[in-house]
């Protein structure tokens, strides 16, 4: 028997497959085994019930307003997002506005997505908190006679939940976003200039067509991330989403199925089974949908003139 | 010409005044946490001060006192994300290098998977993931945080990216030349020339577990392996309730790093987020 030798590119990407494989596919499919049971971390054994427990989800009022919690949050969030990145790159690589210090905006805006969500969430928890800084400099100033409780409003709590997603993230994004655009060849914008081209008109029919592929990949990660948020609604109120369960998250109302007195992982599985479906065929479906098919086609091209380049220059 | 010129002030005008806004709306909460966890519960219920107090030891004795151990999660923290840093990035090079210098059949499968990897909300299976490890006896053991990177595709996304740009085919022949092996020269040679990269991954790996919560917080258990973000949760229990200096001490002490680690990283960190994302 002659035996084929192993290409050794799979040597290279055997430890990711395997460690793929035990780590992510394999807690996936027993993720949706377990949405199939009614186990509990009390009980040592457990039944199959079929799609039990994806009826009793959504015959649950309590799991459809926190899948829409999380929409609602999300949206309120991202739009923001990526209208002030948008906003700011522009800004910065406007020569006609010529910003100074670029660099040093750029850093500061980044900074808050590198702090812990946990900590900012208390940050501001304690700025609004009753005694907190928010309510003595309202009083002080005369904007209220008396201290708020905040949190107990439902729309000051979303809002909140909000502003600190919007906090932590509108500096990343609009680094993307500006890297995406100083990547735009010059002789474009020049090009429509002569031709008396208003700077909008440059915006909308050079800047965003060309922005696409990055913005999809944006919308894409970021619903991703919106879609498993947990830290933010967890940590800002009670930890089940008060006032009125209004930030109470999908992945929120998941940790609880699991957190309760018994310990309910099946049930808790079929939320993670939902969620994970309802966002795997969002993102994908708009990343298959959107993404610019000439981008790949050109990929290629490009690929090969960069090879032939280096190995001209060393030759 | 003249009101063209006029024009770009006022726009600049505005453009400054924006700036600072969103400068005020960043600096100054970070601000506040800072100078609260320098002043006594005392002197924050008064008023809100923008400078220093010299309450921080009374504050930090009084967290330790009540049982909180915030050196023992700080400990903690460092050693879960070094470690992590040091699985994901090699593994992730290890990975994307067999994807640039390699031709294999699935290869153009295997790095559009990566792709939708990245796109691919994998924490939802943490339940799935829980009970496995429970049967493997590795909750409450970082191991359980630890060896998932090998399988990081953000990492490998970002590898694969930044090889493109950087391999010296004539390198790798040399090697060959000279009869290391193919992982000799990924080790010997690869690697070296990959370490700028490598440190853009490795602090944004680091980041990521420092300030990660929810995976930690559901696989484990034991108080003396809590991360600072568990301790965070610990710190809005009743006990700290009404002791608003030392909640802001705390909150400072896992905050403060990352701010300073980024004053000195800052040009290599922002110049690597939209590595991944925008192609060169």
């Amino acid at each position: 028997m002659k035996l084929k030798k192993i290409p050794t590119g799979y040597l290279f990407i055997a430890p990711f497959i395997i460690g793929f494989l035990v780590f992510g596919i394999y807690p996936v499919l027993n993720t949706i085994g377990l949405s199939f049971t009614n186990t509990t971390l009390m009980s040592k054994t457990s039944e199959f019930i079929g799609l039990d427990n994806f009826k009793r989800l959504f015959a649950d009022a309590v799991f459809i307003k926190a899948v829409g919690n999380t929409w609602l949050i999300w949206s309120l969030n991202f739009i923001p997002q990526i209208g002030f990145a948008l906003l700011l790159s522009v800004m910065f690589t406007n020569a006609r506005l010529n910003i100074k210090a670029k660099g040093i905006w750029r850093a500061v805006f980044y900074l808050p997505n590198l702090m812990m969500p946990a900590a900012v969430t208390a940050l501001f928890g304690a700025i609004f908190s009753y005694y907190g800084p928010a309510n003595q400099l309202l009083v002080r100033a005369g904007f209220l006679s008396e201290a708020l409780r905040f949190f107990d409003s439902v729309a000051f709590a979303r809002g909140m939940v909000v502003f600190i997603n919007w906090w932590t993230w509108f500096g990343q994004t609009m680094i993307i976003v500006m890297a995406g655009m100083t990547s735009i060849p010059l002789p474009l914008y020049e090009a429509a200039m002569v031709d008396g081209a208003s700077a909008w008109q440059m915006f909308t029919k050079i800047t965003l067509p060309l922005l696409k592929p990055i913005l999809v990949f944006i919308f894409v990660t970021a619903l991703t991330g919106g879609m498993q948020m947990f830290d933010i609604p967890y940590l800002l109120t009670d930890g089940r989403g008060a006032p009125e369960s209004s930030i109470q998250t999908s992945v929120l109302l998941m940790f609880l199925k699991f957190n309760s007195s018994k310990g309910h992982i099946g049930a808790a599985s079929s939320v993670g089974v939902l969620i994970f479906i309802m966002t795997t065929v969002c993102a994908l479906g708009i990343f298959y949908f959107l993404r610019d098919k000439e981008m790949d086609d050109a990929k290629p091209a490009k690929k090969s003139f960069f090879k032939k380049n280096t190995e001209e220059s060393q030759s | 010409m003249n009101s063209y010129k006029l024009g770009t002030y006022v726009l600049r005008f505005f453009s400054y005044i924006l700036l600072f806004i969103l400068l005020l709306i960043v600096i100054v909460p970070i601000w506040l946490l800072v100078v609260n966890a320098t002043r006594s519960t005392t002197e924050i219920q008064q008023g809100i001060s923008l400078f220093p107090s010299t309450h921080i030891v009374e504050n930090y004795s009084f967290l330790g006192g009540r049982g909180l151990d915030l050196p023992r999660g700080f400990v903690n923290s460092l050693f879960l994300a070094t470690a992590s840093v040091v699985v994901s990035v090699y593994f992730g090079l290890l990975t994307a290098y067999g994807i640039v210098v390699y031709n294999f059949p699935g290869k153009k499968l295997f790095s559009n998977f990566i792709v939708v990897l990245v796109m691919i909300p994998m924490q939802l299976s943490i339940i799935g993931f829980y009970q496995y490890m429970s049967k493997l006896g590795l909750t409450d053991n970082y191991a359980a945080l630890i060896l998932p990177q090998i399988a990081s595709a953000g990492t490998v996304f970002f590898a694969k990216q930044y090889l493109e740009s950087l391999i010296v085919w004539d390198l790798i022949d040399a090697g060959r030349i000279d009869g290391a092996s193919e992982l000799g020269i990924f080790h010997s040679i690869m690697l070296p020339i990959a370490v700028p990269g490598a440190a853009t991954m490795g602090i944004f790996a680091f980041v990521g577990s420092w300030n990660n919560f929810f995976t930690p917080f559901i696989l484990i258990s034991s108080k003396d392996k809590y991360t600072l973000p568990m301790l965070i949760q610990t710190l809005r229990g009743d006990v700290y309730r009404t002791e608003y200096g030392a909640i802001y001490l705390g909150l400072a002490i896992t905050v403060v790093p990352i701010i300073i680690l980024y004053a000195i990283f800052s040009r290599y960190i922002v110049s690597g987020i939209a590595m991944g994302a925008v192609k060169e």
